[in-house]
């Protein structure tokens, strides 16, 4: 099965080829044309990621770009981090593909939308099978077009127009990084395989400036993909696109990439110091502050966006820290718990057409299915006990604990209790109080959407247990074995973290619980509506402002300037040397006045110039 | 006589020579410009004489030339009287500069 | 027919539809655009012939042809100019680019509305050129298919184009004149120094250890070179003529000017810049790849703000050059098959995206983006297509403008990386005008009076899907064009000195 790995991201560009060219005339049957062909690749991986339990890395290569002596190759490997990861990106991408089926439901441009889902699909499992740097980047910024294409789903609308370039442009600044270090990689390694640059720096032939450099390059790319400060801008902007694929894209998969790229190269990270402290901070900082934005948005869809930027730094943190067995079990136990967080909001939202949470109530008792799966993912994502958040979160502290940044570990614990705060304010927001009168007609979604929610339901409870400290750590065993330089299995964290943890979280749910659920504090005890602080988290720190006074407007003053240089410099050099050469043929055709006089004057002076001439070179023209 | 320097001849020539060139090319009446000519082939005609005299190899066939010159001068000058005489019933004027007709 | 006539008729043929074409009526508009495409086919076919050849491991030598043409006596010498064509990996690849182009645009110029005769003989000459341009072993005989390209291009500007025509078909001529002007007094220095012209000839004794050109004389020759093949490429300062052009000129006109026309310059660059005076390119080359941030950056900044769409394709021409110029500049085999490969790519990529603004000026009469937007609505196909070319130009994996701009970089990083870093702000900034352009375009809310557009339709898909096929092949598997390179790449770097 492993040998043939490569047919998995095959299955969904198929899907993507199909619906493409005979799309018009499936309709809405592309949508089983889609299902179909990703639970087929779903199943293979499962298959793959079975006989990796057993088998050793498989890898295999072909030549792919001959430039000169260099060699460069594509191909695909299977090891531990790439078989999980593949078949999380196949599950989650396979259940959205059912879910969408319902939501998607009447609209006349599914066949696009599937097809869009399978060429991001393609992509993103042939992200995670790359060997490679090279091809690394080049599903990388595969998976970055799928992603534009279904931010911009919903091209007629300005938002999605404006979200879907920012998106492009943002992640694209990341990818320029990511660009660099590589290529500054490969001149000091003379290759773009993972194995020979991790040979490389095992054997110290890359010093250590180097190391930092690239690792610190490469990490801008992760940066930008995952919604990391400063490049975390667009992620809640790419709400916009339909919801499933906030689920898949923006919850689930893509935005995980960048932790996915810094976990894949980490033995390189591992060997800088300054890269790994640099990860960590700018993880911890993503995390309460994306947290702290979460508290006061108020549209469903953007808390949850908030909420995975700050997860993402979670997972950051935790590789940043060391704690590479802690950063890939949480991108896992998120990727479930997340996705069906949003789902669960694509369905409330399908059910009431509003995003924004102020308009929405008591609808606990109208989704009878959605309700308690929003609730169970609300619980995982907040860390309370036996869920599956539980577990990774708190390898998590651990790692952050024992990395040895006491002051990086205070800020993992408060975006906990943030995190619990804020997704409880919400649960209670939309499915507690008063049911709004003109939501009368609400009911629940249909079977096919509810399937997937419960798939991930069930995950998001029983995730966790792969990899806990009471019943063994399979998970963190089984993705460091035959490899030192991924460290420890398992950090043995002290015990009092865990309680810390859980009653953080249960504190942040208690607080939520008086203000919006029996509302005996009022929400506006802390800063009311329209006060200073409110209003500089409700309007995100004003980050975005902030980028349109500096980096665009610098941007379009440059592009000022040197239209004001094309216009007047070049345009005015080439118009002086014309009008140079016309004054010229003015001025000549002045002489030429028809009278005898001016002729034979002209006629002296060029006699008397060539006399000159004459004299001075003594006759001979060289 | 021949205690003269051939080259007081030559300077005659070329004072002669300048003064009608200046007069050829700044002269407005067409009369004066005609005879400015005529100086100029004049002291043309004393440079052959000077150096059929003085000359590296002296010998007649200078004056001879000359002689053809005065003549051949003497017609040129008839010819362009009569082209000027022409011009001048009609335009009514023999200023140079309302002759300008080579302009088209 | 033996192996050797192949590249007479190939680059001859157009020819015979210009023949035909004479004796046809002016009002025979659907004859004549027959003809006209139908005479483009047969180079077209024998580029393939000649690839295929090549690729079955067949020597690229058996299609040279030598015949005395021109003998003189000059000063003590005896002075040969010969009818040599041939090919080398390189370009054999620009043969078939220009071959493939060449009929595509024809099928483009199916939107020509007027003296479709006259237009269809020039734009055969015009072909002629072209194929003679990339496949004369002989500098004499290089510039003469040089200037036929020249007259062409004046009228078919001049005649065919928008509003102000006139003018840019003059700034073409007066620039390129003057571009061409340089190059005749290099060819001549050289033909009168050494007594040959043909390319190979040169090559020996230019380098000898005997050369009978000074270091310095040299050096002039080849800045003038760089300053005639600069203003076709064209380099900053140099670009404000092909503004215009790309404006001004028909469409099916700049997908030839912009495919291959530029091309020539970059094709000079590498075949005689660097072929003919490697030691003294070596000293430039660094200045040349500043020269390629510089352009890449200056029409990045510029596209970023243009309002019409042509005239961000136009900058973004300039902004894709400095790229070839980048590869250049690097001066190892990276960076050289990086600027080769851009060199095909944008010719594929601005052909595809001038199609289409034909295809978009031809149902709204505008090629404004604020006049425009949502066309996604009316013209799904079209607008998808115009944004996968963009996609290809901004230089996404699996097609082929990653390829090239990634080698170009990679090349240059190698030896250059602070200059590189600089450039790549360029890649972002490409991303940046590119989106705003052609999504101002096609997305956001549709004009009324555009709800009933047609989407592309019949003859519209050939160009479209052939052109977008290569790109994707050439992104995907890059080999197809590599292999040819090959002996051609190795060539150049043993004169380089390895």
């Amino acid at each position: 099965m492993m040998e043939t790995a490569w047919i998995i991201p095959l299955f969904p560009l198929l899907s993507f080829l199909i619906l493409l060219l005979f799309g018009r005339r499936l309709k809405e049957a592309s949508a089983f044309v889609g299902i179909l062909l990703t639970l087929a690749s779903l199943v293979y991986s499962i298959l793959v990621l079975f006989e990796r339990f057993t088998a050793p890395t498989y890898k295999s290569e072909a030549a792919w770009l001959n430039i000169g002596d260099l060699h460069l190759t594509a191909g695909f490997e299977v090891n531990q981090l790439n078989a999980l990861m593949l078949v999380i990106v196949s599950l989650v991408s396979c259940l959205v593909h059912t879910y969408s089926k319902g939501y998607m439901h009447g609209d006349e441009r599914i066949p696009v939308f599937y097809a869009y889902l399978g060429l991001f699909t393609f992509a993103m499992q042939g992200l995670v099978l790359s060997p490679n740097l090279l091809q690394t980047y080049i599903f990388w910024e595969l998976v970055g077009v799928g992603s534009f294409l279904l931010i911009g789903f919903y091209f007629y609308k300005e938002e999605a127009k404006a979200a879907a370039k920012k998106a492009f442009i943002m992640t694209r600044i990341g990818d320029v990084g990511l660009l660099i270090g590589m290529i500054l990689l490969f001149w000091q390694t003379n290759s773009f395989e993972y194995d020979e640059i991790f040979k490389a720096v095992r054997e110290g032939a890359i010093s250590q400036g180097w190391i930092t450099l690239t690792a610190l390059l490469i990490f801008v790319g992760a940066v930008g993909k995952s919604g990391q400060f400063p490049l975390h801008t667009w992620l809640p902007d790419a709400m916009e696109g339909p919801t499933p694929v906030s689920a898949l894209i923006h919850a689930a998969t893509m935005v995980a990439a960048g932790v996915y790229l810094v976990a894949a190269l980490f033995p390189l990270f591992a060997a800088s110091k300054t890269a790994l402290l640099t990860i960590a901070i700018i993880g911890a900082f993503t995390a309460i502050f994306a947290a702290s934005i979460g508290l006061v948005q108020t549209d469903i869809k953007r808390v949850l966006a908030y909420s995975t930027v700050s997860q993402l730094g979670y997972m950051m943190l935790a590789l940043g820290s060391a704690g590479y067995v802690a950063g890939v079990f949480h991108l896992m136990t998120h990727a479930f718990f997340k996705a069906l967080l949003f789902l669960a909001a694509g369905s409330v939202i399908h059910a009431v057409h509003t995003q924004n949470i102020e308009e929405m109530g008591g609808l606990w008792k109208k989704l009878r299915l959605t309700g308690p799966l929003f609730l169970i993912g609300t619980l995982a994502i907040s860390g309370v006990p036996l869920l599956s958040g539980f577990f990774s979160k708190d390898e998590i502290l651990a790692a952050a604990w024992e990395g040895g940044h006491p002051i990086l570990f205070l800020l993992a614990v408060i975006a906990a209790f943030f995190t619990a705060f804020y997704m409880f304010r919400l649960f209670f927001m939309v499915f507690t109080g008063e049911a709004r009168s003109e939501m009368k007609h609400v009911h629940e979604s249909p079977g096919v959407m509810t399937l997937p929610m419960i798939v991930l339901g069930v995950l998001a409870v029983i995730s966790g247990y792969v990899n806990t400290p009471w019943f063994g750590t399979f998970l963190g065993d089984w993705l460091t074995k035959g490899n030192d330089s991924l460290g420890h299995s398992h950090v043995e964290g002290p015990g009092w973290i865990m309680i810390v943890a859980t009653l953080v979280s249960l504190a942040g749910i208690f607080l939520a619980w008086l203000i919006y659920g029996k509302k005996s504090l009022s929400r506006d005890w802390l800063s009311g509506r329209g006060g200073a602080l409110h209003t500089i988290l409700y309007n995100k720190y004003y980050i975005d402002e902030f980028y349109q006074l500096t980096i665009v407007s610098l941007t379009k003053g440059m592009s000022y300037f040197l239209r004001f240089i094309d216009l007047f410099l070049v345009e005015g050099i080439v118009k002086g040397v014309a009008g140079f050469v016309q004054g010229l043929g003015k001025t000549g055709s002045k002489v030429q006045n028809g009278q005898v006089q001016t002729y034979g004057a002209m006629a002296f002076v060029g006699l008397a110039v060539l006399v000159v001439i004459f004299a001075l070179t003594g006759g001979y023209l060289k | 006589m021949s205690s003269i320097p051939a080259s007081a001849f030559l300077a005659l020539a070329l004072i002669l020579f300048c003064i009608g060139l200046y007069g050829a090319l700044s002269k407005r009446n067409t009369v004066i410009v005609l005879i400015s000519i005529e100086l100029m082939l004049n002291a043309v005609n004393i440079n052959l004489v000077t150096f059929s005299k003085y000359g590296i190899k002296p010998s007649i066939t200078g004056q001879i030339f000359a002689l053809f010159a005065i003549t051949v001068a003497a017609a040129e000058a008839a010819v362009g009287l009569a082209i000027l005489i022409a011009l001048y019933r009609n335009r009514k004027t023999v200023n140079i500069d309302e002759m300008d007709t080579m302009k088209h | 027919m033996s192996l050797s006539s192949v590249l007479s008729i190939l680059v001859f043929s157009p020819l015979l539809g210009v023949t035909v074409l004479a004796f046809m009526k002016n009002t025979q508009e659907k004859a004549i655009k027959i003809v006209g495409l139908l005479a483009t086919l047969p180079a077209l076919l024998l580029a393939l012939a000649c690839y295929f050849h090549y690729q079955a491991g067949k020597d690229l030598g058996d299609f040279s042809v030598k015949a005395n043409w021109i003998n003189f006596v000059g000063d003590k010498k005896y002075f040969h100019v010969a009818y040599e064509l041939g090919l080398n990996g390189l370009s054999l690849i620009m043969v078939v680019l220009t071959a493939i182009i060449a009929t595509l645009a024809a099928v483009a110029s199916m939107h020509i509305k007027k003296e479709w005769k006259g237009y269809f003989m020039l734009f055969l000459l015009l072909e002629t050129g072209m194929l003679g341009v990339f496949t004369s072993l002989n500098l004499i005989l290089f510039f003469i298919f040089f200037e036929v390209t020249l007259v062409p291009m004046f009228f078919l500007i001049g005649k065919w184009g928008y509003f102000e025509k006139e003018k840019a078909a003059f700034s073409f001529l007066i620039y390129n004149g003057l571009g061409s002007a340089i190059l005749l007094i290099v060819i001549m220095v050289l033909f009168a120094k050494t007594g040959t012209s043909n390319i190979h000839d040169l090559q020996q004794i230019v380098n000898a250890a005997k050369s009978p050109l000074s270091g310095s004389v040299k050096m002039g020759l080849l800045i003038a070179l760089l300053i005639a093949f600069g203003v076709k490429l064209p380099i900053f300062p140099l670009h404000s003529w092909m503004l215009r052009v790309h404006v001004q000129a028909p469409p099916s006109i700049v997908m030839i000017h912009s495919g291959i026309l530029l091309k020539i310059g970059a094709f000079g660059l590498i075949r005689f810049a660097m072929g003919i005076f490697p030691e003294q390119f070596k000293d430039v080359a660094g200045v040349l790849a500043f020269l390629g941030v510089i352009n890449l950056l200056y029409g990045a900044f510029l596209a970023f703000i243009q309002k019409d769409f042509k005239m961000v394709l136009a900058y973004s021409s300039i902004s894709h050059m400095g790229i070839v110029l980048i590869g250049i500049g690097a001066l190892n085999a990276t960076g050289i098959q990086g600027a080769i490969f851009q060199v095909v790519s944008h010719g594929l990529i601005s052909a595809l995206l001038f199609f289409l603004v034909g295809v978009f000026y031809e149902r709204t009469d505008t090629s404004l983006i604020e006049n425009l937007g949502g066309l996604a609505k009316g013209m799904p196909l079209a607008a998808g297509f115009l944004l996968a070319g963009a996609m290809a130009s901004l230089g996404l994996p699996g097609m082929s403008g990653f390829v090239s701009e990634f080698m170009a970089f990679l090349g240059l990083f190698k030896d250059m990386p602070v200059l590189a870093a600089v450039g790549t702000i360029g890649i972002i900034m490409t991303a940046a005008y590119l989106l705003r352009a052609v999504l101002g375009m096609t997305f956001g809310q549709a004009h009324r009076e555009f709800a009933g557009t047609m989407d592309l339709k019949g003859a519209e898909f050939v160009p479209v899907l052939t052109l977008m096929f290569l790109i994707v092949l050439i992104g995907v598997y890059p080999s197809v064009l590599s292999s040819p390179l090959k002996t051609a790449l190795e060539t150049i770097m043993l004169g380089l000195g390895g």
